[in-house]
């Protein structure tokens, strides 16, 4: 079989490219105007001030900071996974790489423009990061915000790196089926890829390198997130197990996203020959174990609050527990561990509409668990004549959002100039090139036999 | 006394410098005028004028920081801007008697009467409707001619002349009351929601001084108050906050004790050692029954009580009716309660017993002063250290005054000249002050603001702010020597405004017919300058002293309204920031938290815990309390310290019109008030109304918290600690 | 030796006037929210006075406490900021640097006292209000946290004065707004490194008690608590 051309894969996973219907238009234009309408709110709040967010003394840090923990956590499905995956080799990965990778990418950009939304003066954002001034100022390395800055911008460089490395020789396959200016573009792009073996060999062995780093990066990142509060003398934020439940509460939101982008994807871009409800079900029991793990944490924070029965952190814990906030934590731990649980450990309910119904739910549960991190203790610091309430405002609400209407933008954009599945990976996983180790015959066997 | 400044402030030399067409040319509005300056001041150094405090009878003297600054000023019909000495902050006066260099929370406030961002700038003619509140911008000679023209025309009748002003002394108070003694008008109406008239008169029964007392509690060892907010809003609260200072810590020997008795906790309540709850009105039952206690445990003979004493009906007798027993029925307070704070208050001299503020707002009033009176002079407390007393009068008499009822139950006046008095606020409903208003033809006003009084003026003849003008203050309490202070303006004068005693000095000699005889002085400060340069010997003798009366039987207090229909006794009380209402326009009192309820810019109802789970009420609910003579919406503060019988409101909000701050906020409790008054003196007895309370709504967001998260989501049972 | 400013507040002797909380917006141009805003709690006050009820009617008390920034030595506030906008000076301070601050409120949340407050908003005056602004205290703009300094333009002001005169600085030369005005001298500043400072002796009050001790903030305000009748005065 001639494998250059001819190439059904390629030709389907290289369509969305080609060819764009109208609802695709259309969905942009909504979601572009959503995005614009977010943009103009931060604009509104820059002009009038920070104070037309719901933001006040003593809950200093609402929505903004929340969305921000969140779309850091969103962001561990993508890299982290696919690293970890490519590191166990395993079988299914191929098709769910580059989705996830994008995910990171962009949740990660999404997220971090939230503390500069947040900042009293956001134009003066860049006084976070070390650079050299003339007054030879630099930011406090002490502070966990400084660390934030460091920490993210390596996980996001890293993970571009991470992204953009395996699409160079799909960039080439594109210019190879093109001509005119997107033959110029993709071929700059493609940094003069010819499929050589010292040019496989160097992708690879970069691949690696890359998979081993990213994965402390990642988990750092949302360790260094969980010091913001757990460096702060604030009643529940200041625990020692933060790091792990920032992590693990990470990953658990980023394949509950990975999952809804993934069915979003197999659905509108017809891509049900190369995600297959295998690789659903397999993300789904990662999801499972995960929330098994999230609900571990959030109990043993709990327990040891409880045991410890301190007077201030009682009293958000119970203003959480059965307090103003008791309907948000109940719903938080219904989205995240009652129905997990409850379907994916039954086969028999592991389906598709299953797994993306306990994501959706999941990303719900765990929206709400950064929320009710951030906000109760605020509200219920040691001095109680200090106690106070939040409730957030329009200008709050139509910015968080504008940030998941661009993260569907970006991804679909993004569908549009990168093929979201990696064509040469597909192509390893089937043939596998003379310089690259050959994946197990089962995988072929196995997992390509089960193609519909 | 204060040394005065020769330099004539008043003599503004507004001659137009350079007329700088800004940016806007064309716009001739917009044009400003620099004036020169007449002071020399060096740029960014302070210096330190003397002034005095004008917000409450208190008088106490004050320090104002003045640095140079750019102040758009409007002087001549003219708006500009100059660089001129403006007052940054105001300070206590360290050489101050009553001030001690301290100063409270109105005081430091004060500042902002004269920034005022609605204050009148110029004299203004009424164009609109009476109480529509529109006026128009005239110069003063227009203004003076008006009001000579108006004088003249009652010159036929001049019993149709009448001033209302606040009960003050002082000489601008004089001044008013000669000019209208010489014109042939009746003595000026005077009219305080909470003046303590009662008190004084119970004061000249007792001891024979016509006036209010002074209390030693820097060196006293057991004080017992009847319901006086001594250390927030009453007789002389800062220099009281001075000695309770100096009484509490640092005298060495063993720490003195504080007892309150009163039915609502005020902000003096919470600092007792002990609070007691009393029904309201029984106060000086709790003081007979202490008396008696003292005195049939043989600790003081009955006739320690002298002629105090001797006003109370069966005192030499020992009180046989006021057991501890009989006094827990009236009272509510246990006899064993009674028994020991009689044994104390006698044991641990110097003891001084204090009485003021809603104690003597009921019908018994004066039998509770005489009673509170009689237990000082029993237990030894009057006129020694650490005791009660009086303060030495100065120079300055009390200028004979009317009360505003006695003006009230008369046909109104033909001219009426408002000073410093808002009774269409201030005065219950009851009393229809707004309507007798509207059948006097002509009123002015020297008011800086329009508020509800002044909206019904025919013309504003707008004053200087105290800063601006020749400020003085005879107290006649807070200190145990006299006190007089004079002192010259802290800054120029912004506006076009004249003071008050200068335009009637000015009216009086543009008069057609020529006062007889004619008012010796020029201008007030001649007047001031006058007497003040040679300190007059302390008058000794009483200002006013009546003979010994017939000894006065107590009573229980007589309240309006049924208790069937109108459960609950309503207390109103001054608010510590904005005390009878005349502070409400000023934004950093309105910002100021409660110190009970930390309620910012609001107004509410306090009512008991267990009230209000009875009543299904929670905090920040909105209820209607009405008594039978009108009612009013707020929201609910719970709050365990009133009793289950009682419903409290501070005073101070629910303005119709005062200024952009004030107008528009709250409820006003003095309109619902019954108009009952205290029978030896005519006072009103604003503590005898009762209420009934229904709920209406949840919290419309009207009430403003500083603490806890009833901010914004009301629950009680957070934000306790 | 320099000087190490500390304060005292005794609580037995403040009556919750509040004139210190008055005090401290005159002297340092404190912004007033007004109603719509301080009903969303954003009201300034660096100096609070709180209240605390004890027990039920009609055996009820109140405490009163005043609350201001209590210039941590070991301050969470300054550990957190990633701009140094707040910081210790070498005179014990808890310095708020408006220019440098870029409005994380990051401090305002370490900071256990809830003591430090945020600018919402560009602060206003209403015409002509702003005369009362005092000309050696920065107004601060919109997006800047701000907090209690100790009153540092009056120590600054103490220190030249003194030095103008070519003398030492006294015991009681400095006295912050609040400490000068309260009626009851109930606040007392001074230096705690000057061992017969009237501060530095009342700090080691056997009613001397730290706000929230057990954070570790190490507070330089040192409460003391209220005495019983009969008690031996102990000031
Ligand atoms: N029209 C006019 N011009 C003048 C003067 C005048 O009165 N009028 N005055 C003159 C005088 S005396 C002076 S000193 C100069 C001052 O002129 P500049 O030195 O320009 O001073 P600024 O405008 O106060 O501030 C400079 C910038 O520093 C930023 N900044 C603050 N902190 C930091 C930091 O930590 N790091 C960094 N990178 N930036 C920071 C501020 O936001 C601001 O944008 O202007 C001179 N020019
Ligand atoms: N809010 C704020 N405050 C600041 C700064 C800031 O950026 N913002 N910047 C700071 C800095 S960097 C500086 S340098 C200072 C500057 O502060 P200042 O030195 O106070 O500067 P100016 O206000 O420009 O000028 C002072 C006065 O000098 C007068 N003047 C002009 N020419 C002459 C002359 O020939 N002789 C005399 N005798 N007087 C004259 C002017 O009219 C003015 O009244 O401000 C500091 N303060
Ligand atoms: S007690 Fe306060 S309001 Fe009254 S005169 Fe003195 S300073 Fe002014
Ligand atoms: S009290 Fe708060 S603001 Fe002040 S130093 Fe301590 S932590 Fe910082
Ligand atoms: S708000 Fe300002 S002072 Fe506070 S941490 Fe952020 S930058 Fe620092
Ligand atoms: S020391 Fe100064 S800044 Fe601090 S509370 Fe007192 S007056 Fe305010
Ligand atoms: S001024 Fe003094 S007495 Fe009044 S609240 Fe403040 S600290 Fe207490």
């Amino acid at each position: 079989m001639n494998r250059t051309r001819n190439n059904p894969l390629a030709d389907d996973l290289i369509r969305p490219l080609l060819h764009t219907s109208v609802w695709f238009y259309g969905a942009v234009l909504v979601l572009a105007t959503i995005v614009l309408c977010g943009a103009a709110a931060w604009a509104y709040q820059v002009w009038y001030g920070i104070g037309v967010a719901g933001i006040n003394w003593p809950v200093f840090w609402g929505f903004y900071l929340t969305n921000f923990v969140f779309w850091i956590g969103i962001s561990h499905a993508g890299t982290l996974i696919s690293a970890i995956l490519r590191l166990v080799n395993a079988r299914w990965r191929r098709p769910v790489t580059r989705c996830a990778e994008v995910i990171t990418v962009f949740a990660l950009m999404i997220g971090a423009t939230f503390p500069i939304i947040h900042l009293g003066k956001p134009w003066l954002f860049f006084w976070l990061a070390p650079y050299p001034s003339a007054r030879e100022i630099w930011p406090n390395f002490r502070s966990p915000l400084v660390w934030d800055f460091f920490a993210i911008n390596t996980y996001l460089t890293g993970s571009l790196l991470f992204l953009i490395l395996p699409m160079i020789p799909d960039f080439a396959v594109i210019r190879d089926r093109s001509s005119g200016l997107r033959r110029r573009i993709y071929g700059t792009l493609a940094l003069g890829w010819q499929g050589t073996t010292t040019q496989w060999h160097r992708l690879e062995a970069a691949m690696q390198i890359m998979a081993v780093a990213i994965i402390p990066v990642a988990v750092s990142v949302h360790t260094i997130v969980s010091f913001d509060f757990s460096m702060a003398h604030v009643p529940m934020w200041h625990s020692t197990i933060f790091g792990p439940y920032f992590v693990a509460g990470a990953i658990f939101s980023g394949i509950a996203a990975l999952i809804i982008a993934m069915a979003a994807l197999r659905r509108t871009l017809r891509l049900h020959a190369y995600l297959h409800p295998l690789h659903f079900d397999n993300l789904a029991k990662l999801l499972l174990l995960m929330s098994l793990l999230w609900g571990y944490f959030v109990f043993s924070e709990r327990l040891t609050v409880w045991y410890g029965n301190q007077p201030s952190e009682m009293a958000v814990f119970w203003a959480t527990q059965r307090g103003e906030y008791a309907s948000l934590y109940w719903t938080m731990v219904f989205c995240n561990f009652i129905i997990p649980v409850g379907i994916l450990s039954f086969r028999r309910l592991r389906t598709l509409p299953g797994i993306v119904l306990v994501s959706c739910g999941v990303l719900v549960g765990m929206w709400l668990e950064r929320f009710l991190i951030i906000v109760p203790g605020l509200a219920n610091k040691p001095l109680s004549y200090s106690w106070g309430t939040y409730s957030p405002q329009p200008t709050e609400i139509v910015i968080m959002v504008a940030t998941f209407a661009a993260m569907a933008l970006l991804y679909m954009l993004f569908s549009k100039v990168v093929p979201i599945i990696s064509i040469w990976e597909m192509k390893v996983g089937n043939q596998p090139h003379p310089a690259l180790p050959a994946d197990e015959e089962e995988e072929q066997q196995g997992l390509w036999r089960a193609r519909p | 006394m204060t040394p005065m400044d020769r330099r004539r402030f008043f003599k503004i030399t507004a001659i137009t410098g350079t007329t700088a067409a800004l940016a806007s040319c064309g716009n001739p509005e917009n044009q400003i005028v620099r004036f020169i300056p007449d002071e020399e001041l060096t740029p960014g150094v302070a210096v330190w004028k003397p002034s005095v405090c004008p917000l409450c009878a208190a008088g106490c003297g004050v320090t104002a920081r003045v640095m140079d600054g750019d102040a758009e000023v409007f002087r001549s019909g003219q708006p500009g801007v100059t660089r001129m000495g403006l007052v940054r902050k105001l300070e206590g006066d360290p050489e101050h008697p009553l001030s001690k260099g301290r100063l409270c929370v109105r005081g430091q406030a004060a500042v902002q009467v004269t920034y005022h961002p609605d204050r009148l700038v110029a004299p203004q003619r009424r164009s609109g409707d009476r109480g529509s509140g529109q006026f128009t911008e005239i110069t003063w000679d227009e203004a003076l001619s008006v009001l000579v023209e108006r004088l003249d025309a009652t010159a036929a009748a001049p019993a149709q002349l009448a001033v209302l002003s606040r009960p003050r002394r002082g000489r601008r108070h004089e001044l008013v009351a000669e000019f209208l003694r010489r014109f042939g008008a009746p003595a000026p109406v005077s009219f305080e929601i909470f003046d303590d008239a009662v008190l004084r008169r119970a004061n000249d029964l007792s001891f024979g001084r016509h006036q209010l007392p002074t209390f030693d509690l820097a060196r006293t060892s057991y004080l017992l108050n009847f319901g006086a907010d001594l250390l927030g809003t009453w007789n002389s609260p800062l220099a009281h906050s001075v000695a309770y200072g100096a009484m509490r810590q640092g005298r060495g020997g063993s720490r003195p004790k504080f007892v309150q008795v009163e039915p609502r906790m005020s902000q003096t309540g919470a600092s007792a050692d002990e609070w007691l709850a009393v029904r309201p009105g029984t106060e000086g039952a709790l003081a007979l029954g202490l008396a008696h206690v003292v005195m049939k445990a043989g600790l003081r003979p009955a006739d320690g009580g002298g002629r105090a004493g001797a006003q109370i009906e069966g005192w030499s007798g020992g009180l046989p009716a006021f057991t501890p027993e009989a006094v827990e029925k009236e009272t509510g307070v246990s006899a064993e309660r009674i028994e020991r704070l009689a044994r104390e208050f006698a044991s641990y001299g110097p003891a001084v017993a204090v009485i003021g503020g809603a104690p003597l707002a009921q019908t018994n009033g004066l039998a509770q002063a005489l009673a509170v009176n009689a237990l000082n002079a029993l237990v030894g407390s009057v006129g020694v250290e650490g005791g009660v007393s009086f303060m030495p009068q100065g120079p300055v008499p009390a200028a004979p005054a009317r009360t505003l009822r006695e003006a009230l139950a008369a046909a109104p006046p033909q001219v009426l000249l408002l000073d410093d008095a808002n009774p269409v606020f201030a005065a219950p409903a009851a009393w229809k002050v707004r309507d007798w208003l509207r059948q006097v033809p002509f009123i002015a006003s020297f008011g800086s603001f329009i508020d509800e009084t002044s909206a019904l003026a025919d013309l504003i003849l707008p004053d200087h702010s105290f800063l601006e003008s020749w400020v003085e203050s005879a107290p006649e309490s807070g200190a145990a020597t006299a006190v007089a202070t004079v002192a010259g303006p802290a800054m120029r004068p912004l506006y076009d405004t004249r003071s008050m005693p200068d335009v009637l000095l000015d009216a009086g000699r543009r008069l057609k017919t020529p006062l007889a005889p004619a008012l010796p002085w020029q201008t007030f400060e001649e007047m001031l300058q006058a007497p003040a340069a040679e300190p007059a010997p302390v008058a000794a003798a009483p200002a006013r002293s009546t003979a010994a009366a017939a000894p006065t039987a107590w009573r229980a207090p007589e309240l309006d309204g049924s208790a069937g229909e109108y459960p609950f006794q309503f207390m109103p009380y001054p608010s510590q920031a904005l005390f009878d209402g005349s502070l409400a326009h000023l934004p950093w009192l309105q910002e100021l938290p409660d110190p009970l309820t930390t309620a910012m810019w609001s107004s509410w109802v306090e009512l008991n815990v267990r009230t209000a789970e009875t009543l299904g009420i929670a905090d920040g609910d909105v209820v209607e309390v009405a008594s039978a003579h009108g009612s009013l919406r707020a929201p609910v503060v719970i709050s365990p310290g009133i009793g289950p019988d009682a419903a409290a409101m501070p005073v101070g909000q629910g303005h119709e019109t005062f200024t952009r701050y004030a107008s528009g906020r709250g409820a006003n409790p003095l309109a619902i008030l019954a108009p009952v008054a205290e029978p030896s003196t005519g006072q009103l007895a604003w503590a005898a109304t009762r209420v009934k309370i229904t709920r209406i709504s949840g919290a419309d967001g009207s009430l403003i918290l500083f603490a806890g998260a009833t901010r914004e989501r009301p629950d009680h049972t957070r934000g306790r600690g | 030796m320099a000087h190490r400013w500390g304060m005292v507040v005794d609580l037995d002797k403040c009556t919750g006037c509040e004139a210190c909380v008055t005090a401290c917006h005159a002297e340092n141009n404190i912004p007033t929210a007004g109603a719509t805003e301080a009903g969303r709690g954003r009201a300034m006050h660096w100096l609070r006075v709180e209240r605390y009820w004890e027990g039920d009617f009609p055996d009820v008390k109140v405490k009163f406490k005043p609350v201001m920034c209590q210039h941590c030595d070991n301050a969470p506030c300054e550990a957190v900021c990633p701009t140094y906008a707040s910081h210790q000076t070498d005179e014990g301070l808890n310095a708020q640097v408006y220019n440098r601050c870029i409005g994380t409120r990051y401090c305002a949340n370490a900071c256990s006292y809830n003591v430090r407050f945020f600018n919402f908003f560009n602060p206003q005056w209403e015409k002509p209000l702003q005369l009362q602004l005092n000309p050696d205290v920065s107004v601060r703009e919109v997006g800047v946290m701000e907090k209690c300094t100790f009153c540092v333009q009056r120590i600054k002001s103490g220190k030249s004065a003194a030095k103008a005169d070519g003398r030492e600085l006294k015991d009681g030369d400095i006295q912050p707004a609040c400490v000068q005005s309260c009626p009851a001298g109930a606040i007392i500043f001074g230096d705690l490194n000057d061992h017969e400072s009237r501060a530095a002796r009342l700090t080691h009050s056997p009613r001397g008690t730290k706000l929230l001790e057990d954070e570790g903030t190490e507070p330089k305000v040192t409460y003391l608590q209220r005495q019983s009748w009969n008690e031996p005065d102990t000031q």
